[in-house]
């Protein structure tokens, strides 16, 4: 790794980034613009999170807030624990661990640097992890490896059973770093009795692991606030889910990526919940009004993301969107399966959804874990992609409930567990009647494709299937 | 006799199974070493680990599996859909990997479209990714269903008897390639590791009896020989699932022997015995979620490392090549540490990526071996 980014830690470095970002609209407009030209590559990105008003300050906010608990975790006294996106921060926010997401830091360093999270990958390579490997954990998991960020505790993963390339980045670090590890290990179905007791089973051993690596109780009380406000958050995310549905969408590109950025950040916790509540005003004005979420205010296509987004720096795919006046229909990690979510209600797939009960401990405890077991890509990728409750039959119904005029499959080279079959489902997905198109970028390398011929293929893909001119 | 070894582990429709075919009896295929063969001998049905070789091209593969796949499971698909794999009445797939995971779906597909194709018997059995006591649970269920299916699909019963005696029978099949396995290690070696690959490549495509009668005979012969292997450098093989004679060929070359591996077609695949207990499919279980395991059973690191340096120990290694199939990152990332660890420990080690399949990068692997060799000649 080259020797200046050793200069200072990789956490600490976004922090004051991130810092110095949600105070840039503190001061004037003038001040503001004066500010953002020293940071070209940054730019864009500030300006479409600032574009969208109070949800993009509080996102900045929460943003800093987390890299800051994160840089002082050990002076608080508090363990700090190597997660993933689609694993539940709540449980650790009720045991007092800081939880450190590896994607959401990727995406973080990708979207503010010129060079992107570049370095970082390399070196998992250059210490033996697989240039394969998926890049959503290698761009931050390098830095971990190199020394170049607070210590870590734990690792914690849920992916076993439904994605390799996810759970061997965990796996490799803790053997790497020599750190305590824990997976949660996901059956191939979702509603079996059988699969519902073997979900709550591991997770009770999770919670035993936790609290062996903290030397404390799982405070009870403490856990029932945060689901109370894990269920307050669901109704606000079901909410906005739903106003998504309305033509012409009234809410801006950014609001699904500032759903989940909320969701795997802060769920439970009250910075997610203000967050939820400002995006929320913002969208029932707009649909109070009947106006589009984009910038021109003219919708002309409705477009799915039916796995992840593309987080190349400046987070030009969703300045691209709505340059093109395409309203953004949600992808896999926006999708909570709350039984109050709108698409649960919808199609009556109540089954699927969870629903928190706080009645006592092991409520609590059977409810997190149905929750965990829901969490993105969890839910659906873990069985085969046509199964009841699985991938193919979630993208239909939600492309169809949102009346999505095309579908986007974008992911990483490193994703086996999509490339394994994208290729059939992409085929079903078109005999139901929505184009459908298969990116071969990296969501978080650009050099693996360059964002340009990324943006190329995306435009080529809506002309040639004539849904724009 | 080798020559009945080689045969079985390089023809798909060996002779054994074409006699046994012509006996009326059945064969089921299944991808991963945590598949108990046990419940289809005690059905009377043939099991048979599915391998690619003889694969030639992908077209077909490629229509259904993105390009960012390991080849073995390509190589599968592309043979079942050019009727290679005529032979078998059903398949059991596994959650082996993704790769592996997603060959399921992908041949379902395929058997859409594609007549022929798909066994009428397709069965995903959902191996955990831990040991937990309620993994056991699930597991021990797992495979209640998969005898069930078993049952139901090709009306058989299979009795607890029944199951007992399998299980003798493949632990004794298990305690003959544990005693080749022993004079591979021991310093003088009488059998390759091209020739003992092929024998245990056998015992996955051959009825056991047979199989088990022929290694008893292949021992015997072997420990009677006064024959021996000498100056070569002693190598263990170690990372993605190898079912090529030919890519061991080409490593032992005239200057190497492999004299060890912690492979799942090698000493994975027969290193533990299923313990009796009154209930055999319990034990049956217990032995295959439990056994000598490999990285998709996240977290346990320590153990795998342990066995390989007990190995390396006891085979008087010189040197390991960690190997690993393009887009095997379980084996590939496992590799990387491996190195860093048996390096630490003065063992050296080479580290080999490479594509499964017809041996298309033979100079570049040769190479590598060469200077490998060198290096442990200083």
């Amino acid at each position: 790794m080259r020797k200046e980014l050793k200069e200072y830690p990789f956490d600490w470095m976004l922090w004051r980034a991130f810092a110095a970002a949600a105070r840039l609209k503190a001061g004037s407009e003038k001040e503001y613009r004066q500010a953002v030209n020293q940071i070209p590559y940054f730019r864009g990105a500030l300006d479409a999170i600032y574009g969208i008003g109070e949800p993009g300050r509080l996102l900045l906010e929460m943003v800093a807030e987390y890299f800051e608990k994160i840089i002082h975790a050990e002076k608080r006294g508090q363990k700090t624990a190597i997660t993933t996106f689609c694993f539940s921060p709540a449980v650790f926010y009720a045991l007092d661990i800081v939880p450190i997401t590896l994607e959401m830091m990727t995406v973080a360093m990708g979207a503010t640097y010129k060079r992107g999270t570049a370095d970082f990958l390399d070196y998992c390579n250059e210490v033996g992890f697989t240039e394969t490997s998926c890049s959503s954990q290698r761009g931050s998991l390098g830095a971990y490896l190199a020394g170049n960020g607070v210590t870590i505790d734990m690792v914690v993963c849920d992916s076993p059973g439904v994605c390799d390339t996810n759970v061997n980045a965990f796996a490799f670090a803790s053997a790497y770093l020599d750190k305590p590890f824990f997976q949660l290990n996901m059956p191939p179905d979702l509603i079996a009795a059988r699969s519902t007791e073997y979900h709550r089973a591991d997770y009770r051993a999770l919670i035993d692991f936790l609290e062996e690596q903290t030397g404390r109780k799982l405070d009870t009380a403490k856990l029932r606030r945060i689901l109370e406000e894990v269920v307050r958050q669901d109704l606000l995310m079901a909410e906005l889910e739903e106003l998504q549905i309305l033509v012409p969408n009234p809410l801006p590109v950014t609001f699904n990526l500032l759903i989940y950025a909320g969701r795997f950040l802060y769920a439970g916790m009250p910075q997610c919940t203000k967050l939820l509540e400002s995006m929320l005003a913002i969208g029932r004005e707009n649909a109070g009004r009947n106006q589009s979420g984009l910038s021109s205010g003219r919708e002309k296509l409705r477009g799915f993301f039916c796995y992840i987004d593309h987080y190349g720096q400046d987070f030009r795919l969703w300045q691209l969107l709505d340059r093109m006046d395409i309203s953004y229909h949600g992808n896999i990690l926006s999708k909570m399966w709350s039984q109050d979510a709108h698409y649960v209600k919808a199609f009556d797939r109540q089954k699927e959804g969870y629903k928190i009960d706080t009645t006592d401990l092991d409520t609590l405890i059977d409810s997190i874990s149905d929750l965990n077991s829901r969490m993105p890509m969890i839910k659906s990728i873990r069985g085969p992609y046509d199964a009841p409750h699985m991938w193919l039959q979630d993208t239909l119904a939600l492309a169809k409930l949102h009346k999505a005029d095309f579908i986007v499959y974008n992911g990483t080279p490193g994703c086996r567990n999509t490339w394994g079959m994208v290729k059939p489902f992409a085929r079903d997905t078109e005999k139901n009647g929505f184009p459908t198109l298969i990116l071969y970028s990296d969501a978080f390398d650009m050099r693996v494709e360059s964002w340009e011929t990324t943006a190329s293929r995306i435009e080529e893909f809506l002309k040639v299937r004539r849904l724009c001119s | 006799m080798m020559k009945i070894f080689h045969e079985s582990s390089t023809i798909l429709f060996n002779r054994h199974v074409q006699n046994w075919k012509t006996g009326g009896g059945k064969v089921v295929g299944y991808t991963c070493s945590y598949v108990p063969d046990e419940i289809f001998y005690a059905a009377g049905i043939l099991p048979y680990r599915l391998r690619g070789v003889g694969a030639r091209e992908m077209n077909i593969a490629d229509a259904y599996f993105g390009p960012f796949i390991c080849s073995l499971p390509k190589c599968l698909l592309q043979l079942a859909s050019e009727g290679k794999y005529h032979f078998l009445e059903g398949v059991v797939v596994t959650p082996g990997c993704d790769s592996m995971r997603r060959l399921d779906d992908c041949w379902r597909k395929a058997g859409e479209d594609i007549t022929e194709t798909l066994p009428s018997f397709f069965f995903h059995y959902a191996v955990p990714h831990k040991t937990a006591d309620y993994s056991l649970k699930w597991f021990i269920e797992e495979t209640h269903l998969l005898k069930c299916a078993v049952e139901k699909h090709f009306n058989v019963t299979i009795t607890d008897a029944q199951l007992h005696n399998a299980i003798d029978i493949y632990n004794e099949g298990r305690l003959l390639l544990s005693r080749l396995d022993a004079l591979r290690c021991a310093t003088d070696v009488a059998i390759s590791g091209a020739d003992a690959l092929a024998v245990v490549l056998a015992s996955t495509t051959m009825p056991r009896k047979a199989f088990n009668s022929l290694l008893m005979d292949l021992i015997a012969q072997i420990e009677a020989n006064t024959d021996r292997i000498t100056g070569r450098k002693r190598l263990m093989l170690v990372g993605s699932a190898n079912d090529d004679v030919e890519l061991v060929r080409l490593i032992e070359g005239n200057e190497a022997l492999i004299v060890a591996d912690n492979l799942c077609f090698g000493a994975r695949f027969y290193a533990d015995l299923v313990e009796p207990e009154d209930d055999p499919v319990a034990a049956l279980a217990k032995r295959y979620l439990f056994h000598n395991d490999c990285p998709r059973m996240f977290g346990d690191y320590k153990g795998r490392l342990s066995i390989l340096k007990e190995k390396i120990k006891r085979a008087a290694v010189d040197g390991v090549i960690l190997q690993n199939i393009r887009f095997c990152d379980l084996h590939g990332s496992e590799n990387g540490i491996f190195e860093r660890d048996l390096e630490t420990a003065g063992i050296p080690c080479l580290r080999i990526e490479r594509e499964y399949g017809p041996l298309v990068e033979t100079g570049r692997i040769r190479m590598r071996i060469d200077a490998f060799l060198e290096r442990l000649e200083k």
